[in-house]
């Protein structure tokens, strides 16, 4: 459900401490009802980039809209409809669950229309004071104060830091289904398995500056295709070498490993003049590509070629 | 784990009251500091019914005419006689501030960064609450809690008379000197709110302020030793929340207890003004 005008737009944000600059004019646009994924290593910029979209922190230049308000002369009105997931949830631990959601959507001005359902889903403890919470416990009191009162745009911090696999599943399933809803989710997350599972696309940082935006589905191609093949004939290594789009070839038990980017036809051509007795095709892990964009100028060419 | 499906058409968000919910979080954290306060004066108060009769009896004269005791209670006394004096010894003197003030000073100090440490900050930041707003409901909870503190004070007093026959106080004197006191107490919510709106640790915040109180209790000791010393004195806040003139001898100079509401005023104003200009951390 894209539409044409964007949720967030971020526009040459820039926000320098002293003399070092966390985040160096970074732009990028989110459109309504999209899974957006933000990603980068530590120390990227990715919090202080969210924290400069909720107005806790002032960026040195640039602007940043959500819905048309802007974020720091609109503050009020938007921030009645964003629902925001900090990265590391702290609170109060004197404060029991139910107090602590009381407090919360008191101060949104809106009752909690989903924390019925988030509760029964999270399983959320809601009794004990919050002292005794584990960090995944914790994490789903988060959760839970994020959606509960039904924001139109969510800004997730590392949302599923500290929750068990079973609970990421599930809330990568409640992400999706948020989407369905209408509802547009900018996600920072340094689990690339999970953004490339619910994210439409993703913007990558390094250092402060955005190294690229680019759809999954794009990235996923430019990851390309693993292929293990097993002949029944004698083939040299440098045979495998020369057919265009492979590379990273590599043997062991008697199978063949190799990488192919792009077409698959020269591969299946050059296959043919062979006896196969096995090929196995898998998609290549998104991950590599991320971490590519992740370590430098240098492997981000390889992957941008 | 339990399971369940959103509903497809789940109603809209209905509006409800917001409230003063900043503030009565706040003032719970005040909670026990204020009840400590309290408590401790109404110590005080039991001590003194105990206290008074032995007092009145003693010789110390020309102990109480020196400049050394004057400096440290914050005014003269001529003699020990009747429980008005020894109120205003053991509670409405200098001590008044460096104890009570330095109780409210600490909380307000802490009311913000303690919200910083606790990670709330952020999460009601992110919520249509403006930073003025948040700042003055703090301040808010900050003022009511001297201002039950103030009160917890005057039921000490009154409870100490229930031990007396013939209690000496003139009530009205007492509540004006309760008042100048509640005008220092301002001051101290001023100062703490000053301190916390750019210090990030909660404790930082809350010692620096009771740490300022203490200097200016430090001022009005050493300034009333001699008068080479004397423009002490007048840089130093207790200066302007006399206990004992008001209390004993029924003198004030009004304008005294306005200084202390414009300083508090001026130091908590430049806090709104520091914490809506800066950005806030994440410890």
């Amino acid at each position: 459900m894209l539409t044409q005008e964007p949720a967030i737009v971020i526009e040459r944000l820039q926000k320098s401490y002293g003399t070092i600059q966390a985040v160096k004019g970074i732009s990028l646009r989110v459109q309504q009802g999209e899974i957006f994924g933000f990603l980068g290593p530590n120390g990227a910029g990715k919090t202080t980039t969210i924290r400069c979209m909720l107005d806790v922190i002032r960026p040195t230049a640039g602007t940043i809209r959500v819905f048309g308000w802007d974020a720091q002369r609109d503050t009020l009105s938007m921030h009645q409809h964003i629902g925001y997931l900090p990265g590391d949830v702290r609170l109060p631990g004197q404060m029991t669950g139910k107090q602590i959601i009381d407090y919360f959507s008191h101060l949104q001005g809106r009752e909690p229309v989903l924390l019925h359902d988030l509760v029964a889903r999270f399983d959320v403890e809601m009794k004990r004071p919050l002292k005794g919470y584990s960090k995944g416990m914790r994490q789903k009191i988060g959760i839970v104060l994020a959606f509960m009162c039904d924001p139109e745009v969510l800004i997730l911090d590392e949302p599923t830091s500290g929750l068990d696999p079973l609970v990421r599943k599930i809330f990568n399933e409640f992400l999706i289904e948020e989407q369905a809803r209408g509802k547009t989710i900018f996600l920072s997350s340094h689990v690339l398995s999970e953004v490339e599972k619910v994210c439409h696309r993703v913007a990558i940082i390094r250092q402060g500056e955005l190294v690229t935006v680019e759809a999954v589905e794009a990235l996923r191609q430019k990851a390309g295709q693993l292929v293990t093949v097993e002949f029944g004939d004698a083939v040299a290594p440098q045979d495998l070498d020369r057919v265009p789009g492979v590379s990273d070839v590599t043997q062991s038990n008697g199978s063949y490993h190799l990488h192919v980017s792009g077409s698959m036809t020269a591969l299946i051509k050059a296959l043919s003049c062979h006896e196969v007795n096995r090929l196995l095709v898998e998609e290549a892990p998104l991950e590599e590509v991320f971490l590519k964009f992740y370590e430098g100028p240098e492997k981000t060419a390889s992957v941008t070629r | 784990m339990a399971t369940s499906s959103l509903a497809k058409h789940t109603p809209p968000a209905k509006k409800c009251a917001r409230g003063l919910t900043i503030a009565r979080a706040s003032l719970a954290h005040t909670t026990i500091p204020i009840a400590s306060g309290g408590a401790y004066a109404i110590l005080i108060a039991l001590l003194l019914g105990a206290l008074a009769p032995s007092l009145a009896q003693a010789d110390t004269g020309a102990y109480l005419s020196s400049n050394v005791l004057a400096g440290v209670l914050g005014g003269h006394l001529a003699h020990l006689g009747g429980i008005t004096v020894t109120l205003a010894i053991y509670l409405y003197s200098a001590f008044y501030g460096l104890l009570f003030g330095g109780i409210v000073a600490y909380v307000s100090g802490v009311a913000i960064p303690l919200t910083i440490e606790n990670g709330t900050l952020d999460l009601a930041l992110s919520r249509p609450i403006s930073r003025t707003r948040y700042y003055l409901e703090n301040w808010g909870a900050m003022l009511l809690g001297a201002v039950l503190l103030s009160l917890l004070t005057v039921f000490a007093a009154w409870f100490a008379t229930l031990f007396l026959t013939h209690p000496d106080i003139d009530w009205q004197w007492l509540w004006i000197t309760q008042g100048v006191q509640s005008a220092f107490l301002f001051f101290a919510t001023g100062l703490g709110m000053l301190l916390g709106s750019f210090l990030h640790a909660s404790r930082t915040a809350g010692w620096s302020a009771v740490g300022i109180i203490a200097l200016g209790y430090l001022l009005n000791t050493f300034g009333g030793l001699s008068d080479k010393y004397s423009w002490l004195l007048k840089i130093n806040p207790s200066y302007y929340a006399p206990g004992i003139d008001p209390l004993v001898y029924h003198q004030l100079i009004w304008w005294y207890p306005g200084v202390l509401v414009m300083a508090g005023l001026a130091l908590g104003s430049v806090g709104l003004i520091v914490f809506n200009k800066r950005d806030l951390p994440t410890t």
